[in-house]
C-alpha cells in the first residue's frame, strides 16, 4: 500500500524527467504518451493505496512512510515522509484520475504545437507537485509541493511565451501565489518555534499549548496561502488572467486540482483552525464573499473560458464556506464533484475552441448545437451539475454545504443566504453561457467551421494545433469528456444527505481527537429545505437566462454603472495597481534617479573621469623639456638632502 | 699636510658643482650642457680626492678614476647624439627638442 | 716659506678653477667654452697634485684634457656655424629662477651637510707616505682589491665606443639630404 503511494508520487516525476532528458530524440507524440501513461500509473498507485486503506480498520487508516531524514538539527527534524490517510488518498485519486484524463485530452488538443514536449513535461511536473502536496507527511514537504505547484502553474500559464499577455498572466499568478507562500512560511515559522516540529500530529498537539495570538497568526498565515492558491478574495485577481494558458491547463490546474489545494490545506490543518475560531469564520466569510463577487462578474464575461474561471472561483468559495464552518467532509465532497463537472466544462469548451480554430469570444458563437451535438450534451451535463440540479453530482455536494451553513448558528445562516443567492447567480451565468454558445441560429463563424476542424493556417494570436479530423475532435479528446460526463452524473451518488454517508464516514479518521470529522450535522429537515431552496433558485436563474439569452424574449437590462463595475471585476485590479504597483514603480524610479544613477553609476563614471583627469594632470609633467626634467632632479636632490640631514 | 685644509678643497668642489648645475639648467645649447655636466663630474672627483687624502685611503682615488672613465664614455655618447641631431638638420636647442612630450 | 708657496699655488689654482667654470657656462661661443673647460681641467689637475693624487692629476690631463676635450673640439669644429646661434638662456622664467634656486640650494646644503657631519674631523688629515697617490699604489689596488671595478670600467668603455660608432654612422637618408644640399649649394 505504501508502495502504491510512492509509485503514485514518483511516476509523474519519472515521466517529466524522461521527457526532459530525452529531448528531441523522441517524437512529440511519444512525449505526450509518456506523460499520459505516467499519470495513469500514478492513478494505479493511488488505487492500490486506496484499496490498501480500505482493507484496514478505520482507526488504523493513517500510515506514515518515510524515505529518509531530510533535515536533522538538535531542535528540529524533518523526514521525507508521505502520509497515506483517507484525505490524502482521496486527493490522490482525484488528482491522478482527473489529471490523467486531462493529459490524455491534451494529446489531441496540443497536437501540432511545436513545443509539445515541453508542455507534457510541465504537465507531468505539475501532477507530481500536486501529489507531493497532498501526500506530504509534514508541513515542510507540503510547502515544497505548494511552491512547485506554483512554479508549474507559472510555466504552464506562460506556455505560449511569445504572447505578452500570457507572460504577464503567468507573472501575476506567481506574484500573488508568492504572497500566499510568504504568509504560509511565516505561519510555519511560528509553528516551528512554538511546537518544535512541522510534523502534522506533533504540531497539532503542540498547537493546543499555544497562546491564542500565536494560533491566530498561524491560522491566518495558512489562510493567506490558501486564499492565494485558491484564488479567493482578496488574492483572486490572477485566476481569470490565467486563462491565457492552454485549455487543458485551465481544466487541470485552475479547476480541478491546484486551486483546490487551499481547501485541502484547511481540511488538513483543521485542528489549528479550530483553535482559532475567528480565522475559521473568516475563511468561511471570504468564501461567501468570493462566491457572490465571482458570480456577479461572470454575468458580463464574454470569453468562454473566463466565465468558467469565475465559476470556479465561485464554487471554491462554496468549499471555503463549508470548510470554514467545519463541514470538512462536505467541502471535500464538493471538491470532488466540482473536479468532475468543472474539468468537463473546460474540456467541452476546449472542444468548442478547437472546432472554431481558436475563437473564444462567445459573441462570435451561436447555434453550435447543430454542429457539435455531442459537445452540446456534455456541456449541458456539466452546466446542470454546476447549477446543482438533481440527480447530478453538484446537487448533492453543494446542498450539503448549504445545509451545514444553515445548521451553524447565526453567522452560518447569513452565509447560507449568501450561498442561496450564489445558487441563483450560478444558474444565471452558467446558462447564459450555454444558451449563447449553443442555442439559436449558427453564427457566421460557426458556419465557417462547420465541416469539423480543418487544417487551416495557424491563427498567429492563438497558436493551436490543427489536424484534419472529422467529428468533434480526435478520440483522445472526446473520450475523456465522455468519461467525465458520466462521472459528473454519478459522482454525487456517493453521499446522499440524510440517507447514505460513505464519503463523510470515509474521512472521519482524520479528525483529530474527535469521533466525527464534521463540526456540524444538519438535520434532515434542514437538508430538505436547503435542497428545495437551492434547486428552486437555480431553476429561477436558469429561467431568467432563458428569457434573456435563450428565447431572446426580453432585452438584457443594462445599467451603466453596474455594467462598468462588473466588467472591471469590481475594480480589484485597478485597486491593486494603485496600492502596490504604482508606489513600487515610483519608488524604484526615485531610487534609480537618486541612488542608482548618481551614486552607483556615478561612482563608476566618477572613478573613470577622476582617473582620466589625474592622468591628464600628471601628464602635464611630461613637458619634453630637457631642462625642466633636469631642474626637477636638481630640486629633488636638494629636498632629499634636507630630509636626510634632518632625519640624522 | 701643507697648504689649506681639506675643508677648503671641499668648498671649491661645492662651488664648482653648483656652477655646473647652473650651467646645465640655464643653457640651451646641448654642447654647453655637456660641458657643464663635465664640470659637475669634476667637482665630484675633487671631493673624492680630498676625502681620500683626508682618510689616507686610496679608495677615493680609485673611485675618481672610474668616474673619469665613465665621464669619458658619457661624453662619447653625448657627442654622438649631438652629431646625429645636427645631421638631421635639427636645431641644436634643448628647448626645441620636445618630441618626447607626454 | 714652503707653506706659503703651497698656499699661493692653491689659491691660484682654485681661482682658475672657479673662474674657468664660470667662463664655461657664460660664453656664447661653444669653442670658447671648450677652451675654458680645458683650463678648468688644468687647474683641477694642480689641485689634485696638492692633494697627493699624482696619478690622477696626470690622468686628468692626459685623458680628460687630452682626449675628451679634443673630442669636444672636433665635434665643435665639425658643427661649425650650427653650433652657435642659440641664445644664452631662454625658456620659461620659472626654469631660470628655479635653476638659480636649485644651484644655490645645493651649494648651501653641501657645505652645511659636510660641515655638520664631519666638521671637526676635517681639520685632521691623515699622515701619508710619499708614495700616496703614486701610480704603483693605484695600479696595485686596481689589480687586487678593485679588480672588478677595473674590469667593469673597461666594459663600459667598450660599450661607449660601440655606441659612439653607431650614433655616428650615417644613414642613407642623411646621405641623400647631404647630396641635395650640396647640389643646391653648387647650383
Amino acid at each position: 500500500m505504501t508502495a502504491g503511494a510512492w509509485l503514485c508520487l514518483l511516476a509523474p516525476l519519472a515521466g517529466a524527467l524522461s521527457i526532459t532528458l530525452l529531448g528531441t530524440t523522441i517524437s512529440r507524440r511519444t512525449a505526450a504518451w509518456i506523460s499520459t501513461l505516467s499519470v495513469f500509473t500514478a492513478f494505479g498507485g493511488a488505487l492500490a493505496a486506496f484499496i490498501g486503506l480500505l482493507g484496514r480498520d478505520p482507526e488504523e487508516r493513517e500510515v506514515v512512510t518515510s524515505a529518509w531524514t531530510w533535515l536533522a538539527t538538535p531542535n528540529f527534524k524533518v523526514d521525507l515522509s508521505l502520509l497515506v490517510d483517507p484525505l490524502s488518498v482521496t486527493m490522490m485519486l482525484i488528482v491522478s484520475g482527473v489529471g490523467g484524463l486531462i493529459v490524455l485530452y491534451s494529446i489531441g488538443y496540443m497536437d501540432g504545437d511545436p513545443e509539445e514536449r515541453r508542455y507534457f513535461a510541465y504537465m507531468s511536473l505539475f501532477v507530481f507537485s500536486m501529489l507531493l502536496l497532498v501526500q506530504a507527511g509534514n508541513f515542510l514537504l507540503l510547502l515544497a509541493g505548494w511552491g512547485l505547484v506554483g512554479l508549474a502553474s507559472y510555466l504552464l500559464i506562460g506556455f505560449w511565451h511569445e504572447r505578452p499577455a500570457a507572460i504577464a498572466a503567468a507573472k501575476k499568478a506567481f506574484v500573488l501565489n508568492a504572497f500566499g507562500d510568504a504568509t504560509m512560511a511565516l505561519a510555519f515559522f511560528v509553528l516551528m518555534w512554538q511546537t518544535g516540529s512541522l510534523n502534522f500530529q506533533i504540531s497539532f498537539q503542540g498547537a493546543g499549548t499555544l497562546s491564542q495570538t500565536a494560533v491566530n497568526l498561524v491560522a491566518l498565515g495558512l489562510l493567506g496561502g490558501a486564499v492565494a492558491k485558491s484564488a479567493q478574495i482578496p488574492l483572486h485577481t490572477w485566476l481569470p488572467d490565467a486563462m491565457e494558458g492552454p485549455t487543458p491547463v485551465s481544466a487541470l490546474i485552475h479547476a480541478a486540482t491546484m486551486v483546490t489545494a487551499g481547501v485541502y490545506l484547511i481540511v488538513r490543518a483543521h485542528p489549528i483552525f479550530e483553535l482559532a475560531p475567528r480565522i475559521h469564520d473568516l475563511a468561511a466569510g471570504l468564501g461567501a464573499i468570493t462566491l457572490l463577487v465571482a458570480g456577479l462578474v461572470a454575468l458580463v464575461q464574454t470569453d468562454i473560458k473566463r466565465v468558467i474561471a469565475y465559476s470556479t472561483m465561485s464554487q471554491i468559495g462554496y468549499m471555503f464556506l463549508g470548510a470554514g464552518l467545519g463541514a470538512y467532509g462536505n467541502a471535500m465532497f464538493h471538491l470532488m464533484t466540482h473536479a468532475f463537472f468543472k474539468a468537463l466544462l473546460f474540456m467541452a469548451a476546449g472542444l468548442v475552441i478547437h472546432q472554431l480554430a481558436g475563437e473564444q469570444d462567445i459573441r462570435q458563437m451561436g447555434g453550435l448545437r447543430r454542429v457539435m451535438p455531442k459537445t452540446f450534451i456534455a456541456f449541458l451535463i456539466g452546466s446542470l451539475a454546476l447549477v446543482g440540479i438533481p440527480p447530478l453530482s453538484g446537487f448533492f455536494s453543494k446542498d450539503a454545504i448549504l445545509a451545514s451553513a444553515l445548521a451553524s448558528g447565526g453567522y452560518g445562516q447569513i452565509l447560507f443566504v449568501a450561498g442561496l443567492v450564489g445558487a441563483l447567480l450560478t444558474g444565471l451565468y452558467t446558462f447564459r453561457l450555454f444558451f449563447v454558445v449553443f442555442l439559436g441560429e449558427p453564427s457566421p463563424l460557426v458556419l465557417e467551421h462547420e465541416g469539423g476542424a480543418h487544417a487551416s493556417e495557424e491563427d498567429a494570436s492563438r497558436p493551436h494545433g490543427e489536424t484534419v479530423h472529422h467529428g468533434e475532435g480526435p478520440w483522445t479528446m472526446t473520450w475523456p469528456v465522455a468519461v467525465l460526463a458520466v462521472l459528473a452524473v454519478v459522482g454525487g451518488w456517493l453521499q446522499v444527505a440524510g440517507v447514505w454517508h460513505p464519503f463523510g464516514e470515509w474521512l472521519d479518521p482524520i479528525a483529530f481527537g474527535r469521533e466525527h470529522l464534521a463540526l456540524v450535522e444538519p438535520t434532515v429537515t434542514q437538508d430538505y429545505v436547503t435542497s428545495a431552496l437551492a434547486v428552486g433558485l437555480g431553476l429561477v436563474g436558469m429561467g431568467i437566462a432563458w428569457l434573456l439569452y435563450g428565447a431572446r424574449r426580453r432585452p438584457v437590462p443594462r445599467n451603466a454603472a453596474v455594467q462598468d463595475t462588473l466588467e472591471h471585476k469590481f475594480w480589484f485590479d485597478e485597486l491593486y495597481d494603485l496600492i502596490f504597483y504604482k508606489p513600487a514603480v515610483l519608488a524604484t524610479r526615485a531610487l534609480r534617479r537618486g541612488v542608482e544613477k548618481p551614486l552607483i553609476g556615478g561612482s563608476i563614471s566618477g572613478l573613470t573621469l577622476g582617473a582620466r583627469e589625474t592622468a591628464g594632470a600628471v601628464g602635464e609633467a611630461q613637458t619634453g623639456y630637457l631642462r625642466s626634467y633636469a631642474l626637477a632632479i636638481a630640486l629633488a636632490v636638494a629636498v632629499i638632502i634636507v630630509v636626510f640631514v634632518s632625519v640624522q | 699636510m701643507q697648504g689649506p685644509e681639506i675643508a677648503w678643497y671641499l668648498v671649491v668642489s661645492a662651488l664648482l658643482f653648483s656652477i655646473g648645475t647652473a650651467g646645465v639648467l640655464l643653457r640651451r645649447s646641448p654642447l654647453i650642457v655637456l660641458l657643464s655636466l663635465e664640470i659637475m663630474l669634476n667637482a665630484a672627483n675633487l671631493a673624492l680626492i680630498s676625502f681620500a687624502r683626508l682618510h689616507g685611503d686610496h679608495d677615493g682615488q680609485i673611485f675618481a678614476l672610474a668616474v673619469m672613465a665613465v665621464a669619458a664614455s658619457e661624453v662619447v655618447v653625448g657627442l654622438g647624439l649631438i652629431v646625429a641631431i645636427a645631421r638631421r638638420r635639427l636645431d641644436l636647442d634643448v628647448d626645441r627638442l620636445r618630441v618626447l612630450r607626454g | 716659506m714652503g707653506d706659503f708657496l703651497v698656499w699661493a699655488v692653491w689659491i691660484l689654482a682654485a681661482a682658475g678653477c672657479l673662474g674657468s667654470g664660470l667662463a664655461v657656462i657664460t660664453f656664447t661661443n661653444p669653442f670658447y667654452s671648450a677652451l675654458a673647460l680645458i683650463s678648468n681641467l688644468g687647474s683641477l689637475a694642480v689641485l689634485f697634485l696638492l692633494a697627493s693624487a699624482e696619478f690622477l692629476a696626470a690622468a686628468q690631463v692626459l685623458v680628460y684634457a687630452g682626449a675628451v676635450m679634443v673630442m669636444f673640439l672636433f665635434v665643435i669644429a665639425y658643427l661649425g656655424d650650427r653650433s652657435e646661434g642659440v641664445r644664452l638662456s631662454g625658456g620659461p622664467s620659472w626654469v631660470r629662477i628655479g635653476a638659480v634656486v636649485a644651484a644655490t640650494a645645493l651649494l648651501v646644503e653641501v657645505v652645511v651637510v659636510i660641515g655638520m657631519a664631519a666638521g671637526d674631523r676635517l681639520s685632521d688629515p691623515a699622515q701619508v707616505r710619499g708614495s700616496f697617490g703614486s701610480p704603483e699604489e693605484i695600479g696595485r689596488l686596481f689589480l687586487t682589491d678593485h679588480l672588478l671595478a677595473f674590469e667593469i670600467t673597461s666594459i663600459v668603455l667598450l660599450v661607449a665606443a660601440v655606441g659612439g660608432v653607431v650614433l655616428g654612422s650615417r644613414s642613407r637618408a642623411e646621405d641623400e639630404l647631404d647630396e641635395a644640399e650640396a647640389a643646391r649649394a653648387g647650383a
